[in-house]
């Protein structure tokens, strides 16, 4: 006769909460905002009008926890990343997710904050078993979390109030290293889901404030970089601590009516504020804006054959000003597919944001307000929203920023056509990095993320000046490269031969774009294995956006140079070794330095194993120009030559129409004269070399109705006229056929 | 939220000519609030500089306008005097066209070599004035891909509704994205 255990009833640990449930409070939230068109019904901001200096001490004190949390809590721990560099933040929000104040650093991620509350409100967390003071939870998931990219992570810790969570404080950094099969921060070539790394739905590791004892196991078992990634988490957490002490203050010092009303009405004051700088600083209309973005995986994917296959990523997006702020518009953009950059709404929102916040809150409380003036469309099924739930969203970023751009750019448009030329530039987000794992000689293996590109990009052009190096992250307000003897440090082997600018790697016009960057790392003694992968904003084949400002040409993508077998100690001995990738290239075609395998990668490239006195080159961050290089000033021109930044003269004298000499101690001289005469032979070429839009359009039409594409290009417009906003544009562009279509034959 | 002094002219000019020192340029990127009499003041310096007299609507390019016509339409102009046409119309199609579609033609605006675009799967497709060559825009896109209408502006709701100062000529179709009037056209002399 069997035996059956007897069950016994498990009765609930933690209190149940006394006050609305978490789900509850999200319903009222969406009720009230939706019913009146104010954020939580708030029509009157009765605190502010009634003690203004009240209401600005309460709302100081909050920012004042959150921006405290982060000069503290990067120098309890931290990776580098997070210490030095603008890869952290930290922020606090009402019960219902939403921001009420951010610190410096990763600006748009307050974006996702309701995201991970909804799916918990969703699914009960507070019912079973129960949501207390101090509780920890661990977030890195796209779909419920809303997280950009599992190298960013986050941890939740809730705020409650006699039985009742009245908000959360949260701490976001990217991670060195998060445990894919891809080592490193952005898992390229993945799949799905399940090749990203460590994926965490909304899940709670820790209560009052400490982090459980299994939760360092899982840093250490599942991550390749865990001495840095159990810092940060530490990080993390003491911020979070912080604020969650800060909040508690508040609550004694305000008492919890005032503070549960407060938070509110910040929200709703500053969506006011940023629907009025929108109708200030733009011109209502519709923008239009594309970007494309190469995934070259074919021949690479072997094992997994439903992978096996190229995709030109296309970016589509419009802006359209309103009443209630914009709507950003992303239909025609490309279906998701088998690999690493499909996107999610909140991880989608994480990049448009940046611009917007940059944008229209400037001169507010930086609050869940802007997600409410700012409306997205991402139509279901799209790289943007898609219908499969286990898409990869290891490397969504490497297109994601080009939507940012394209929305961001739209500003500028707006700007300087309003007039407003001080706030008109071109805006870019080439940014690069790399990645690995290696295993030192006496068997310590160890993974890594050198953010430098990532951190400090060449800014755009302005519409009345050039743009400026290193100065631009689109992603937080702390541009920064790093330090490179911390970057040497967290990679043993490999070492910088040169860490500049890159001479003439920027987007052309009247005014160019600042100069993107290169480094040349020397790889020494690797001990038993090193290798790294590169993941990418952008990659040169394809440019950062697909419209150029007002005549220039978009900043082209980012590029990197592998170099195995090489003849370095030799040029060591001359003291001649390469700085950056032109250098390096000039090199290898005057035979200086010998390469048994050089590899250009204008696309993503495989795992590159690297070998004592191997190369790898990277150069990343450029960015776009403003206006025609034909209007450039002359003498801008001479002062690029004999700087150094425009290092070939054929070059710019055919881009500009400038025509210079060069005397014995290398300086450029200008010939006006000569000069005055090029440049309108140029502009006859130009008219000589092109044809009336009508003539081209017609040539063009016969192509299109041939389907004449490589098959990416095909694909991309069978997958982006399945959505009906640009089927119909192409349709009406092209006077196409009813029965033309992309579909497979 | 009062409004702030006005930005003097001679600002504004520095601004079009790019001539403005970096100190100024801060100093109106930090106002708090933008003076709100720019965009007349910005109108009024565009107009200046250009040898036409038809009133300049909106800027929407270094060289680039929306203006009112002798004829009182409204069309896209360039700084030369020449008229695209409707500005409801993309002004691209009034343009004469060079595409770059090799990697040697490429090269040629894009350097260091490893930094051009990828032929076949990308073009620069480059936009220019039929009278003056002044190159207005730039597209690096697929091949195939539709000219882009960068900027169709709702010119009656901005002047009524933005500025409080309504255009005389307010319509309800004004705002509407006519280019497929033009290609419809084409396409029928194709087949005609």
């Amino acid at each position: 006769m069997a035996v059956v255990n007897e069950r016994k009833h498990v009765v609930p640990s933690r209190p149940v909460n006394t006050g609305p449930t978490l789900r509850q409070q999200v319903s009222e939230r969406d009720r009230l905002t939706q019913e009146t068109g104010h954020y939580y019904g708030i029509t009157d901001l009765s605190l502010r009008d009634a003690d203004p200096i009240k209401y600005e001490r309460f709302y100081n004190k909050l920012h004042a926890a959150v921006l405290a949390a982060r000069e503290s809590a990067r120098f309890v721990a931290a990776s580098p990343g997070s210490r030095e560099m603008g890869e952290c933040l930290w922020g606090i929000t009402t019960p219902e997710g939403d921001t009420l104040a951010v610190s410096m650093g990763f600006l748009s991620h307050t974006a996702i904050f309701p995201v991970a509350i909804r799916y918990m409100a969703d699914n009960d967390y507070d019912v079973n078993d129960g949501i207390e003071d101090g509780d920890v939870y661990a977030v890195s998931d796209g779909k419920t979390g809303g997280v950009p990219h599992p190298g960013d992570f986050y941890s939740f810790t809730s705020i409650c109030h006699e039985g009742e969570v009245v908000g959360w404080a949260v701490g976001i950094n990217h991670l060195m290293e998060n445990g894919a099969p891809v080592a490193g921060s952005w898992a390229t070539f993945s799949v799905d889901t399940f090749m990203d790394g460590l994926v965490c739905p909304p899940m709670r590791t820790g209560r009052k404030l400490r982090q459980e004892s299994w939760w360092k196991a899982i840093w250490e078992r599942r991550t390749r970089a865990s001495t840095m990634n159990i810092l940060d988490d530490k990080m993390r957490l003491a911020g979070c601590a912080m604020i969650n002490n800060a909040a508690h203050d508040l609550l004694a010092e305000f008492g919890a009516e005032y503070y549960k009303r407060a938070i509110r009405e910040v929200i709703e004051e500053s969506r006011r504020m940023i629907v009025d700088n929108m109708r200030a600083l733009m011109v209502p209309g519709t923008y239009n804006g594309c970007a494309f973005r190469l995934v070259k995986y074919e021949g690479l994917q072997n094992v997994w054959s439903h992978a096996n296959k190229n995709t030109l990523i296309h970016v589509r997006a419009s802006v359209e000003p309103n009443e209630k702020g914009l709507m950003l518009d992303t239909e025609g953009s490309s279906r998701w597919g088998y690999h690493s950059y499909n996107a999610t709404p909140g991880g989608a929102d994480a990049a448009v944001f940046l611009g917007m916040i940059n944008s229209f809150a400037h001169n507010t409380k930086v609050t869940a307000g802007i997600e409410l003036a700012v409306q997205r469309h991402y139509a279901v099924g799209s790289i943007y929203n898609p219908d499969y739930e286990f898409t990869s969203n290891a490397n969504l970023w490497a297109q994601t920023v080009a939507l940012n751009s394209i929305g961001f750019n739209a500003v500028s448009r707006a700007t300087f056509s309003r007039g407003y030329m001080e706030e008109a530039f071109t805006i870019d987000g080439n940014w690069g990095a790399f990645q690995g794992a290696g295993t030192t000689a006496d068997g310590t293996s160890y993974g890594f993320t050198n953010f430098e590109w990532l951190g400090g990009t060449g800014r755009g052009a302005w519409c009345y000046k050039d743009g400026e190096p290193l100065v631009w992250a689109a992603w937080s307000q702390i541009a920064t490269i790093g330090d490179a003897e911390e970057f040497e440090a967290c990679v043993p082997p490999l070492f910088y031969l040169g860490r500049k600018l890159l001479p003439g790697y920027f987007g052309y016009g009247k005014y160019r774009g600042g100069p993107g960057n290169s480094a040349v790392h020397w790889c020494v003694e690797p001990g038993k294995h090193v290798a790294l992968t590169r993941p990418n904003g952008g990659l040169s084949c394809t440019t950062s956006v697909g419209l150029g400002m007002s005549g220039a040409y978009p900043g082209p993508g980012s590029f990197m140079i592998s170099a195995r077998g090489t003849n370095l100690p030799e040029l060591i001995k001359e003291g001649e070794t390469p700085r950056d990738a032109r250098e390096l290239l000039a090199q290898v075609d005057s035979g200086q330095l010998t390469v048994e395998n050089l590899e250009i990668w204008k696309t993503d490239c495989p795992e590159l194993a690297l070998h004592d006195h191997d190369l790898f080159v990277d150069a990343a961050g450029s960015s776009g120009g403003w206006g025609d290089p034909l209007d450039r000033n002359p003498m801008l021109v001479i002062a690029d030559l004999n700087d150094g930044v425009a290092p070939d003269y054929d070059f710019v004298s055919n881009m500009h129409g400038v025509v210079a000499s060069q005397n014995a101690d290398g300086d450029w001289t200008l010939d006006a004269a000569a000069t005055t005469a090029k440049r309108a032979a140029l502009r006859k070429a130009r008219l000589d070399e092109s044809q009336p839009a009508a003539d081209w359009w017609q040539q063009e039409r016969n192509k299109v109705l041939a389907k004449d594409f490589v098959p990416e290009v095909h694909e991309m417009y069978s997958q982006s006229l399945s959505f009906a906003k640009f089927d119909g544009e192409f349709r009406r562009f092209w006077q196409v056929p009813a029965e033309f279509n992309f579909s497979k034959e | 939220m009062a409004s702030e002094a006005s930005i003097s002219k001679e600002l504004i000019s520095q601004l079009v000519e790019g001539t403005i020192d970096d100190d100024n340029a801060t100093r109106l990127q930090r106002l708090p609030r933008k003076d709100q009499d720019r965009f007349m003041n910005y109108c009024a310096v565009l107009q200046a500089r250009v040898s036409w007299q038809d009133q300049i609507l909106l800027r929407l390019g270094d060289k680039l306008y929306v203006v009112r016509n002798a004829a009182n339409q409204r069309v896209v102009k360039c700084d030369c005097g020449h008229e695209f046409g409707d500005y409801r119309q993309n002004w691209k199609l009034g343009c004469k066209v060079r595409v770059r579609r090799t990697l040697a033609e490429m090269r040629e605006v894009y350097d260091p070599a490893p930094a051009c675009p990828e032929p076949g799967w990308q073009e620069v497709r480059e936009f220019f004035c039929p009278d003056c060559a002044a190159q207005h825009s730039v597209e690096v896109v697929a091949p195939g891909y539709p000219v882009v209408f960068e900027m169709l502006p709702d010119l009656d709701k901005f002047y009524r509704d933005y500025l409080g100062q309504p255009l005389p000529d307010e319509a309800g179709d004004w705002y509407a994205d006519r280019t497929a009037d033009l290609t419809q056209r084409w396409a029928a002399s194709a087949a005609g």
